[in-house]
């Protein structure tokens, strides 16, 4: 996925979404934007990170540690990417 | 270090006397390195190793440092098979995902993400270090400078 137009918005809930059920193992369907990350059943500190990594990766970002450390729901996770993204095309 | 891949990519300076790199010049030119080969598939270059106690952090694990030199080292040598001649790291941003293990077999792979360099010149890598379960343990992105004239001739 390039940088270089902006992804909407559903797309990005979608994919954070689903790399959250596929990190932690969980079905999509049980997760909703207000889901705390750390909550969820098998997750712990080094997944939550793997998430990050993963989400970079497939929107082509980079989130900074003081970012990342803060958020606690997908919805949180889903605004730093929207913020993200707007950056680097910035 | 690790054994020789059997279909090891051969990079330009292979065979010059005075190559004595730290991440993929061979053990016998430079036996504190780590001796890395690589391996191309498709867009890709990649390199397994298993690291011993010589490049530990606390016991039994493996230096973050040495995972962020390997990550370079694959990215670098991506980009110097492209372009064919150097390229210089500009910089590089590593995010550790979780424990390297001294005396466990990893990969590092690593893939253009700019590979023609944009209007700055750079050109933009990113790798992936993985475990034996294909798990990531490791990522890294960086900048890269052609520099035609890095290298002596």
């Amino acid at each position: 996925m390039t940088s270089s137009t902006a992804v909407p918005s559903a797309d990005i809930i979608r994919t954070v979404t689903e790399v959250v059920a596929e990190i932690l193992g969980r079905p999509v369907d049980g997760l909703s934007p207000d889901a705390d990350l750390r909550g969820v059943e098998g997750a712990d500190s080094i997944k939550v990170v793997r998430i990050i990594a993963k989400i970079e990766q497939a929107f082509d970002i980079e989130l900074e540690d003081e970012e990342i450390f803060g958020v606690n729901t997908i919805g949180e996770v889903v605004a730093l990417v929207e913020k993200a993204t707007a950056r680097e095309r910035a | 270090m690790s054994a020789p891949a059997r279909d090891a990519v051969p990079l330009p300076w292979a065979g010059r006397a005075d190559h004595h790199c730290f991440g993929c010049a061979p053990a016998p030119a430079n036996p504190r390195g780590l001796a890395l080969t690589f391996e191309q598939t498709g867009d890709r270059l990649g390199t397994a190793f298993v690291l011993d106690h010589h490049y530990e952090s606390y016991p039994g694990v493996v230096h973050g440092g040495i995972l962020g030199l390997i990550c370079d080292e694959t990215m670098g040598n991506l980009v110097v098979m492209r372009l064919g001649f150097p390229a210089l790291t500009t910089s590089m941003r590593t995010r550790y995902l979780g424990v390297v293990a001294v005396g466990r077999r990893y990969r590092c792979v690593a893939e253009a993400t700019e590979a023609t360099g944009g209007a700055n010149g750079l050109i933009t890598a990113r790798a992936e270090v993985l475990d034996e379960h294909g798990a990531p343990v490791a990522t890294a992105t960086a900048h890269y400078q052609p520099h035609q004239h890095a290298v002596e001739a």
